[in-house]
């Protein structure tokens, strides 16, 4: 230790003993760990450019790109001269906000609203249940779910009128599309294909994020459907594919986020999260592709989840330092598009944060999340709107709200002015440290298992996060996590304050009452209009070609969904030849 | 702790009706049942009304728990119930838990179902419940 050092830990010693022993002997509730205060110590040895670097430099801790293109937001809205209506930030082509509602005439016509309003963004689509997991409107398991949380899409018929509204300068190689999909994610990335195709758009021309992250269904959010060594053969055709012939669709978006929101740890999160993304990186590498070839396609759907600020800001430096890293040493990647973290919003907390009790609370929370995410090189954005736990649906004025908050952080609080202001400090740079040191332990414990797959299949991942969500339900239970207005500051004398949800909701709630009827009377027409012999045929053919692992299931999957073959029959065949994944036990 | 109805112990099905993934409440409220001295055996997920009755009748359990978060209960419940009514087993106590909108809960009640828990709800509240329900609070 140097002689700088030294007079630190002399004088850290004397504090200890002095001020901070004073102050504790006059309050008897605080210890040590009540308030931590970091210095050099903490951080020795530091070296500058190979812990932080530059911002949208390796190893990116200090954020995925030079500035943030939100920070640019203030300067808009200030050239827009106070006029209120304001472009969206530098002419990026992004997909409208998670969306989907009922049958797709439902959607479609939801979406022709948001264009009327100005809106340019390209759907992004919440799908229902059914055809997240691979059953058709008409299946029996799909009863009473028809339509709910998502649109249900059956066939490319309901591509086509989800997109009515998207021709002429909004046509599908003008626009970016989102589709949260799994399990049969190469059924819609099918579908879009087919639907290029019939318009006459080169698939190169085509901008899409599928979320095709299939193994963090296993272990979280649950929409899983084939065996995972199946699924990341799946995964392998529209990797492969997306890579050959869609150049500018992203092929996964990795979502640690439903990991926190399942119940993981911060460093589980991160652990696992990185498991998965070298399970997926190893497919394309085994498939015969360079690293970079494929690498800058893959995203992430966002980290986090939690209100311990400073550590969720820390997380977010340790997720991009660690996936560079893995990218950099562990895959050999030389392109540094290759080894940045890009995920949709950066920091936030999750529904998991949020409280029934005392719902207004929950804008607080997003807010804080929102402020995390600015602090750490991320945009704003407060997720989820305050009502969400309320089960009804966001309403617009939650809706607003929350939008409005992240707007009044960049333009008014402008926290957008400064990259990763925490870089360097004592604090910031131990905590960082500590969560990827942590994350890179966990990581190797499960790559001596065999990887993430071999994790998911002895159930190691699932039981790991389930016990986590339960040492977390106990210790709300014992008082030692505060959540206020459930756990704490409770008593007789609280306010009931109600909220209010005046704006009407766009989907009109007879046309939702009505939706599976009306899907499944379209479904059928569909089956009765269409050539049952060559449906037939295709179904063999993608039985054959499945049994072949070396086949790219991908060119055959457009040729079926363009002669209206459904996606329940494929996924059917897939079963069939695949097998059904069985979970296994919680005890 | 005692769980016990008629000298033994009380056995819980915790069931996920329905496509719906999310398994953290029903994984959580399983794990803490059996920490208060039930008996408990989870479905796994993507159970229909019928796999659920069936189950509640061969592991012959007293309480059937159902987790939804994804906005089908009331059609759920309703075939639920109507099967149990058909099995004659209706005497058997059916909770719900998860994302359940207050004015639901009421509709909920009326169809039989003991108790709804939501979100912020502590285990030992539902094991208490149960408890005195069952009358074994001794």
């Amino acid at each position: 230790m140097n002689e700088y050092l030294e007079k630190i830990s002399e004088a850290r010693r004397a504090w200890e003993e002095g001020p901070l022993a004073k102050a504790i002997q006059k309050f008897p509730y605080l210890n040590k760990e009540s308030s931590r205060f970091f210095t050099p110590l903490d951080i020795e040895p530091f070296d500058f450019l190979e812990k932080v670097g530059f911002p949208g430099t390796y190893p990116f801790t200090a954020g995925t790109f030079p500035i943030e293109p939100m920070a640019g937001l203030a300067r808009l809205a200030s050239l827009a001269g106070g006029k209120g209506e304001i472009p969206g930030a530098g002419g990026q082509t992004r997909a409208a906000i998670y969306s989907g509602y009922g049958t797709p005439e439902d959607t479609r016509d939801y979406y022709k609203g948001l264009l009327e309003q100005g809106s340019r963004g390209g759907p992004n689509l919440a799908f229902d249940l059914p055809t997240q997991c691979g059953y058709d409107s008409d299946h029996p398991l799909a009863e009473g779910e028809v339509g709910k949380v998502g649109v249900c899409v059956d066939t490319l018929a309901d591509f086509e009128i989800i997109y009515e509204p998207y021709q002429g300068d909004l046509n599908l190689d003008r626009i970016a599309s989102n589709f949260t999909i799994n399990a049969p994610a190469n059924v819609i990335i099918a579908m879009y294909a087919a639907l290029a195709e019939k318009r006459g758009i080169p698939l190169d021309k085509l901008r899409a994020t599928p979320q095709n992250d299939i193994l963090k269904e296993y272990i979280a959010r649950g929409t899983y459907i084939f065996p995972p060594r199946h699924a990341l053969r799946l995964f392998r055709d529209s990797l492969v594919f997306i890579t050959r012939h869609m150049p500018n669709v992203n092929i996964t978006s990795i979502g640690g986020y439903h990991i926190r929101e399942a119940g993981a740890t911060r460093e589980q999160d991160l652990a696992f999260s990185m498991a998965i993304a070298v399970e997926y990186l190893k497919v394309g590498v085994e498939a015969g592709l360079e690293v970079d070839e494929f690498a800058p396609r893959f995203t992430f759907n966002a980290f986090g989840g939690s209100m311990e600020m400073l550590k969720e800001i820390a997380f977010q430096r340790a997720a991009r330092r660690m996936y560079a890293r893995i990218l950099k040493e562990r895959f050999g990647a030389r392109d540094e598009r290759s080894m940045r973290i890009r995920q949709a919003i950066g920091a936030h907390i999750g529904p998991s944060s949020t409280t029934l009790q005392r719902p207004l609370n929950n804008l607080t929370r997003a807010v804080i999340g929102a402020v995390a995410s600015a602090l750490s090189g991320g945009r704003p954005l407060p997720f989820p709107p305050y009502d969400e736990p309320l089960g009804l649906g966001w309403s617009m004025e939650a809706l607003q709200l929350a939008q409005d908050a992240g707007r009044i952080i960049a333009c008014e609080a402008r926290l957008l002015e400064y990259t990763d202001p925490f870089a360097g400090s004592y604090c910031m740079e131990s905590l960082t440290d500590e969560i990827e040191n942590a994350a890179w332990e966990e990581l190797e414990k499960i790559e001596k298992m065999g990887g993430a797959v071999a994790a998911i299949e002895n159930g190691y991942m699932q039981r790991e996060i389930s016990r986590s969500a339960y040492e977390r339900q106990r210790a709300i239970e014992r008082g030692e996590r505060l959540v206020v207005g459930v756990n704490c500051f409770t008593g007789e004398h609280e306010l009931e304050v109600t909220t209010n949800r005046l704006v009407p909701n766009p989907y009109d709630p007879e046309r939702r009452e009505r939706a599976e009827e009306r899907q499944k009377a379209r479904l059928a027409e569909i089956k009765r209009n269409r050539d049952g012999r060559e449906v037939a045929r295709l179904l063999k053919e993608l039985e054959d070609l499945a049994r072949k692992e070396e086949e790219n299931l991908l060119p055959h999957l457009i040729q079926c969904v363009k002669a209206y073959v459904t996606e329940g029959e494929i996924c059917d065949v897939l079963r069939e030849v695949f097998g059904e994944y069985q979970a296994v036990s919680p005890f | 702790m005692e769980a016990k109805t008629g000298g033994k112990v009380i056995r819980v099905l915790i069931a996920k009706p329905g496509l719906d993934g999310h398994d953290q409440g029903a994984k959580v409220i399983a794990y803490g049942l059996k920490d208060e001295g039930f008996e408990v055996i989870y479905t796994g997920l993507r159970r229909t009304p019928e796999e659920i009755v069936n189950a509640a009748v061969d592991e012959d359990v007293d309480v059937i728990g159902l987790s939804i978060l994804s906005g089908a209960h009331l059609s759920i419940v309703r075939r639920i119930m109507s099967l149990l009514r058909e099995k004659g087993v209706e005497d058997k106590m059916v909770l719900v838990g998860g994302i359940i909108p207050a004015e639901d809960i009421p509709k909920l009640k009326e169809m039989g179902v003991a108790e709804v828990f939501v979100s912020g709800t502590y285990i030992s509240q539902v094991a208490d419940f149960i408890r005195t329900r069952l009358g074994t609070s001794s």
